[in-house]
């Protein structure tokens, strides 16, 4: 009996592409010249990352009276029962409540401005409204410091001239200390007026005829045209902005040296991050919270790119 | 060939690449107010003599078979971060392994802004330098534990320590035991004043000394003390209108003239250590306490903002007409300020007629709490014996007069002391003028050192250092810069969060 041998089917391995001598030469020379960023990426940000989750079982800190030790979840134990952190969460996300619908509505509606074809010298415009973002950041925050001053700020010296007889204290009062925050990040938005010009011009003008020959006129254009078409911008500026505000550090630790002053209300998740990692070395604790605080953004990250197929559309979608 | 050319090329330009990203870009000095002494300050020598009681006999080692022992010089926990006195510290060090070839010195220097955390760093990986400086009080306090008892290498020496003066020996020791550094640089506290000001206010100058009494413009002879200062800084404060501030009408809103400034760097020396001598640590090593007169001081100073308006707010303070956030007085616009010596560094811009006078007294006793900057051995130190030997050259060495004007230090040396000041005299700016003016009373200066806070110094030891740093921080923010505050809630609340701190 003559076995009936039955021809294997190939497993459907991909194979790898056949790559000619020129092109493995090319990616050869191309990984060489990343390499500069690949080793970067290794040595500045994975291999820390990596070391910060692994302080955070352990008790190291830069005063090691106690030898150092396997802690297992103490610090994550700790981070639940510190009163602190989660006043210093409540203090970051009330503040991108205000901050957040500002730093990526501003922009866009300033882009849509400067993009108007009304606009006499909108290239003067962008320059003006891009400058602020090239003027060193600490900079712009202490003179911001001292325009918020209100001793003799400019701006509650305009208050008072226009009749307001008690001007805020922007930086000192725990009610306006939002507000002036919010003020001294509008003044940077040049960056995010530059993305959104860049997806504005990437609009094919042909949308906007179609809609005028069907007799729309400017908010219909921009309700049906514009907005949509501009949404994945407007995604990826909210990711950065949303990324930006659970950080928010600088400012606070510029303008009141990281007390978290008036009354706590400036003492904002990042900032206790800085302050137990650096200022009281304690590392453990401080990998700890910035652990906590990288999985509340992924979260939130995680959510927004879920809900993103509903209404972001991108060109060549069905 | 192009192509062999080119890869070693691209890989060199990769190299260049990555030691491009790793380096670390040149941080600025920081601004230490007492480092911008160097540029005002000529280096000009006091005595270019050797101490002979502390620094070491001159017979030049021979160097041993394995080469020379390597002293690592840790800087800047206490300042001495800028160029000019980076040049002069290694001038130093340079001019010692010149008499000392069994030691070479290795000067690492960190600025003052990151250097206690790579001071801990050191500490930490295990890799400690030898010696440590210049560090005042605080800095070393920040790291309490480390640092080398040197009464054993000062016994083996027979170092001789007469030349100092007995309360600055104190100062480096701990709990009466030990002794943790040998005086070097020391700013003694005084009251800065503006004559002028006081001339139109047809007020009497402060005393010119201690233990005299104060002529009130009624014609009174009353004690120096704060109650006299505040009401004479009342009168000294002036709206814009030429009102002072026990005027009606008096405009708190528009002043231009402040009668008095307190020293700023810490909630502990903004009024507290002036009023009394204190700890917010009690003596059992555990309980956070307040000192009745430092809180009588914080009540004083809050007032003094807030009611009496002598003093200026933090948000005053920021603005550049009062200098925006460093040393008022230089603005020309306050009257009195009590501060440290080391603030002579950049008077310069104070105008040309100020004066010192004597600090004013606490129900009956004048406290002028002290600075010192010094040198330390690591208690992890490998080589103590080497690292003493160069901070014996340090201290008292022939360096010691460059090391002392690069950081505007006060000699702790007695015999050094009275020429410290003739030069000061002598000095004089780019223009050929002289920096300081020509009649100020230095002696008062001097004599505030037998009130230094020496037992319990302003800076002294708290657990967490850092931490607890941090709560007074907080509160000197919120006392100077908020209104309508109840101060003996806030001291509960500051106790409470101190309490926290030493607990962790």
């Amino acid at each position: 009996m003559t076995a009936i041998s039955i021809p294997r089917r190939r497993l459907a391995v991909p194979r790898r592409p056949h790559l000619s001598p020129q092109a493995r030469r090319e990616a050869r020379w191309g990984l060489i010249f990343i390499s500069p960023w690949i080793i970067g990426f290794f040595a500045f940000t994975l291999l820390p990352m990596i070391a910060t989750l692994a302080f955070t079982f352990t008790n190291i800190n830069l005063d090691q009276k106690e030898p150092l030790s396997f802690v297992g979840i103490t610090n994550y134990s700790r981070l639940f029962s510190d009163p602190q952190a989660w006043e210093s969460l409540g203090v970051t996300l009330r503040f991108a409540v205000l901050a957040l619908p500002i730093s990526v509505g501003l922009p866009l509606l300033v882009a849509l401005l400067l993009n108007s074809r009304h606009l006499r010298g909108s290239g003067l415009f962008r320059v003006l409204f891009f400058m602020p973002y090239v003027v060193p950041f600490v900079a712009g925050v202490l003179i911001w410091q001292t325009m918020l001053n209100p001793a003799d700020g400019w701006i509650d010296v305009f208050l008072r001239a226009i009749g307001v007889a008690h001007p805020p204290d922007w930086l000192r009062d725990t009610t306006w200390v939002y507000p002036g925050l919010v003020f001294i990040g509008i003044w940077g938005i040049g960056g995010g007026v530059i993305v959104y010009l860049a997806g504005l011009s990437g609009i094919p003008t042909e949308y906007y005829d179609a809609a005028r020959i069907d007799g729309a006129g400017y908010l219909r254009q921009l309700q049906h045209v514009t907005l949509p078409l501009l949404t994945p911008v407007i995604f990826y500026t909210l990711i950065l902005g949303i990324v930006e505000v659970l950080q928010y550090f600088l400012v606070p630790l510029v303008l009141n040296q990281g007390t978290g002053e008036p009354n706590g209300s400036t003492l904002f998740l990042n900032l206790y991050i800085f302050k137990n990692f650096f200022g009281y070395q304690d590392l453990a604790y401080g990998s700890t919270i910035a652990w906590f605080l990288f999985a509340i953004t992924l979260v939130i990250t995680a959510v927004l790119f879920g809900t993103a197929r509903r209404w972001v559309f991108y060109a060549g979608d069905r | 060939m192009a192509s062999r050319l080119s890869r070693p090329a691209a890989l060199l330009a990769v190299f260049a690449l990555v030691v491009g990203a790793c380096g670390g870009s040149t941080t600025p000095p920081a601004a230490s107010v007492a480092a911008s002494t160097a540029a005002s300050v000529a280096p000009s020598e006091v005595a270019a003599s050797v101490a002979p009681s502390v620094a070491a006999p001159s017979v030049i080692p021979t160097v041993p078979p394995g080469g020379p022992v390597t002293v690592t010089w840790f800087c800047c926990l206490g300042g001495g971060d800028e160029e000019s006195q980076q040049k002069t510290f290694k001038d130093v060090a340079k001019a010692f392994e010149a008499t000392h070839p069994n030691i070479k010195i290795v000067l690492d220097h960190t600025a003052y802004a990151g250097a206690r955390q790579a001071f801990s760093v050191k500490l930490a990986s295990g890799t400690p330098p030898d010696v440590v400086g210049p560090i005042g009080v605080g800095g070393a306090s920040a790291f309490e534990g480390q640092w080398l008892d040197l009464q054993p290498l000062i016994t083996k020496n027979q170092v001789d320590l007469s030349d100092y003066d007995q309360q600055m020996l104190d100062l480096y020791k701990a709990g009466g035991q030990g002794q943790y550094g040998i005086p070097f640089a020391i700013y003694p506290s005084e009251l800065y004043y503006q004559p002028d000001m006081f001339d139109e206010a047809e007020l009497e100058y402060p005393p010119t000394s201690y233990g005299q009494q104060y002529k009130m413009p009624d014609g009174s002879m009353v004690e120096w003390n704060y109650d006299t200062v505040r009401n004479i800084a009342m009168l000294l404060t002036l709206d814009k209108s030429g009102k002072n501030a026990t005027e009606a009408g008096f405009d708190p809103g528009h002043i231009v003239q402040y009668g008095f400034e307190p020293q700023r760097d810490d909630l502990r020396t903004i009024g507290a250590g002036f009023f009394g001598q204190g700890r917010l640590l009690a003596d059992d090593g555990k309980t956070a306490q307040i000192p009745d007169p430092w809180r009588a001081a914080w009540k004083w100073i809050y007032d003094g903002i807030w009611k009496d308006h002598f003093i200026m707010s933090d948000q005053v303070y920021q603005t550049p007409a009062f200098m925006g956030g460093y040393d008022a007085f230089n603005s020309g616009k306050i009257a009195m300020d009590e501060n440290f010596l080391w603030s002579v560094c950049c008077i310069t811009e104070a105008g040309g007629n100020w004066n010192l006078g004597a600090l004013p007294a606490y129900q009956g006793k004048v406290t002028a709490p002290i600075n010192a900057d010094t040198f330390r051995i690591t208690k992890a130190s490998k080589h103590p014996d080497e690292a003493f030997e160069f901070l014996r050259y340090l201290v008292a060495g022939e360096g010691r007069t460059k090391l002392l004007n690069a950081i505007s230090g006060f000699p702790a040396l007695k015999s050094d002391q009275p020429s410290f000041f003739d030069q000061l005299k002598q000095q004089k700016n780019d223009k050929g003028k002289l920096i300081y003016p020509p009649d100020v009373n230095w002696d008062v200066a001097t004599a505030g050192i037998q009130y230094a806070d020496v037992q319990n110094n302003t800076e002294s030891f708290m657990p967490n250092y850092n931490k607890s740093l941090d709560v007074l921080v907080k509160y000197l923010t919120r006392f100077t810069g908020t209104a309508g505050l109840d101060v003996d809630t806030e001291l509960t609340k500051m106790q409470t969060e101190l309490q926290a701190a030493f607990n962790k």
